[in-house]
């Protein structure tokens, strides 16, 4: 007779699960570890992919505006993939007060929407295809931050500030998604207009990601524990190499360099792939560093994560 | 006609009952708790102090579970009841990260008690494929409830230490138990209303 216990065979899972019931701050563990992963994926290609039509739009680029739209795609795809039930996706459409609908009717306009737009492109259908669409973008930049916002269960994400700051991140991934395009595929875009248009969000993105934090810092228990497993807890190498470091750092640096003397696109395209990483180690420690409001007294156990 | 819930924690004794009869009642597999015991233990030997707390969901007037769900498969019933409809969750687990009270459970594949032995033949009868890839959570066994009988949790609870009722009805033993005892449900600062009260130990 087996003498596997159900701890064994679930690799620890039983054991994680039981121990996170027993903690005064309950880790946040469904939206960003194994399948999890799968719609941060997801939330970070919707918003770089929507961002990057924009910008595609903007700059008259049809390149970017096709890798755009796949982009999108592609994110439908990741969230798919994330749902326990994938084959129930049509009952998504219920947009009374989720933001999650709201956002599967946004990626249900983009990217019909966009397609459309791409073939036919002209004229007063056109025209229609291109409202559509951008109509769709909005939802798909705006509905992400909101599906955080309005998790009550975990405090640190329980905030108006956190769309607006994910709305940032997808605008300035949009950004750098075109540098990168542009070594391969040059329209009508201008790398120098693009890198100063970058600059300046990544730095409105660092200024907000910072005033989120503080806020954050000085608001629930809950909230400044997640702040904590962000500066020096479970979260911190993520947040300072990933978020801060390849997100911010790095592409401001090369777009204060880039005012002075002109960076090639090659360089460019490196700095942006920098910038899209660090667009997504955000939202990946922002999930991952999100903890549930605590339950049980804790008699004077502190916000700060044990060393 | 709102349901209610009323917990004396002046009387439970931590015994885990709840826990237990709801899983026998509703069949749950491994990993879901519709009914939970959080036990904590401060202090060191001699001063030192063991705190219970039963867990449960609220069934909230304002759930922000059901508002945050993209398909309606969280929803009220009778008495204000907030139940899952099996067949409509997508498995998104909106509702897992809305609740502040950790009430909701994904069950992600169907796990069986005894692993590498198959199903027993309880589990067989009482696990569904339906709640396979889903979030699950406790719905005051409504069918129970609907059957003149009271939730399980309640009925076997050793200390009677739960009592459940019509928070609506000034006659009830729950109201009279909240209005005299001074219960209180857990953070309602955050303006969920929830339907179960604790009474002070």
């Amino acid at each position: 007779m087996s003498t596997t216990t159900l701890r064994q065979a679930q690799g620890g899972a039983y054991d994680r699960l039981l121990a996170d019931l027993g903690a005064t701050f309950r880790p946040q563990r469904q939206w960003v570890e194994g399948r999890g992963l799968l719609l941060i994926i997801g939330h970070f290609l919707s918003g770089v992919g929507a961002g990057a039509w924009l910008f595609a739009l903007a700059f008259d680029q049809r390149a970017g505006l096709a890798a755009a739209t796949a982009t999108v795609a592609l994110a439908g795809v990741f969230h798919l993939l994330f749902l326990g039930r994938p084959e129930r996706f049509w009952r998504m459409f219920r947009a009374k007060s989720s933001w999650i609908a709201r956002g599967f009717v946004g990626m249900n306009l983009f990217v019909p929407g966009a397609l459309l737009y791409f073939v036919f492109p002209d004229g007063y259908v056109g025209g229609a295809f291109l409202a559509v669409s951008l109509l769709g973008a909005a939802i798909l930049i705006v509905y992400k931050g909101n599906v955080y916002a309005a998790s009550k269960g975990v405090p640190f994400w329980n905030s108006p500030l956190l769309p607006v700051l994910y709305a940032a991140y997808a605008l300035r991934g949009g950004g750098a998604a075109l540098l990168v395009l542009l070594p391969f595929a040059k329209d009508g875009a201008d790398e120098a207009t693009v890198g100063l248009i970058e600059l300046w969000i990544g730095l409105s993105a660092a200024v907000m990601l910072g005033f989120y934090l503080g806020v954050m810092r000085n608001a629930t228990r809950a909230a400044q524990r997640s702040v904590a497993e962000l500066m020096h807890g479970r979260v911190a190498l993520v947040f300072y190499l990933g978020t801060l470091g390849a997100g911010l750092v790095v592409p401001i640096a090369a777009g204060v360099v880039g005012l002075a003397a002109p960076l090639s696109e090659a360089v460019l395209a490196v700095v942006a792939c920098f910038s899209l990483g660090g667009d997504f180690f955000a939202k990946y420690a922002i999930a991952k560093a999100g903890v549930y409001v605590p339950l049980m007294p804790t008699l004077g156990e502190g916000a700060r994560p044990p060393r | 006609m709102r349901y209610g819930m009323v917990i004396d924690l002046k009387r439970c004794v931590g015994c885990y009952g709840c826990q237990l009869s709801c899983k026998a009642e509703n069949g749950t597999p491994p990993g879901v708790l519709f009914a939970r015991l959080a036990k904590r233990e401060f202090g060191c030997f001699p001063d030192t102090q063991l705190v219970f707390l039963p867990l449960l969901c609220f069934h909230c007037a304002e759930a922000p579970c059901v508002s945050v769900c993209p398909t309606g498969a969280s929803h009220y019933r009778e008495g204000g009841v907030v139940d899952i409809d099996a067949e409509a969750c997508v498995g998104c687990r909106a509702c897992m990260q809305a609740c502040p009270y950790g009430a909701r459970y994904f069950n992600e594949d169907q796990r069986e008690y005894f692993p590498g032995q198959g199903l027993t033949p309880y589990e067989e009868a009482r696990y569904s494929d339906a709640n396979r890839g889903i979030v699950m959570k406790c719905n005051f066994c409504i069918d129970r409830v609907n059957a003149g009988l009271e939730p399980a949790c309640v009925a076997n609870c050793a200390a009677r230490a739960r009592v459940f009722g019509d928070l609506d009805d000034p006659e009830s033993e729950v109201w009279r138990l909240i209005e005299t005892r001074g219960g209180a449900p857990l953070e309602p600062e955050l303006g969920t209303k929830p339907s179960v009260y604790y009474l002070p130990p």
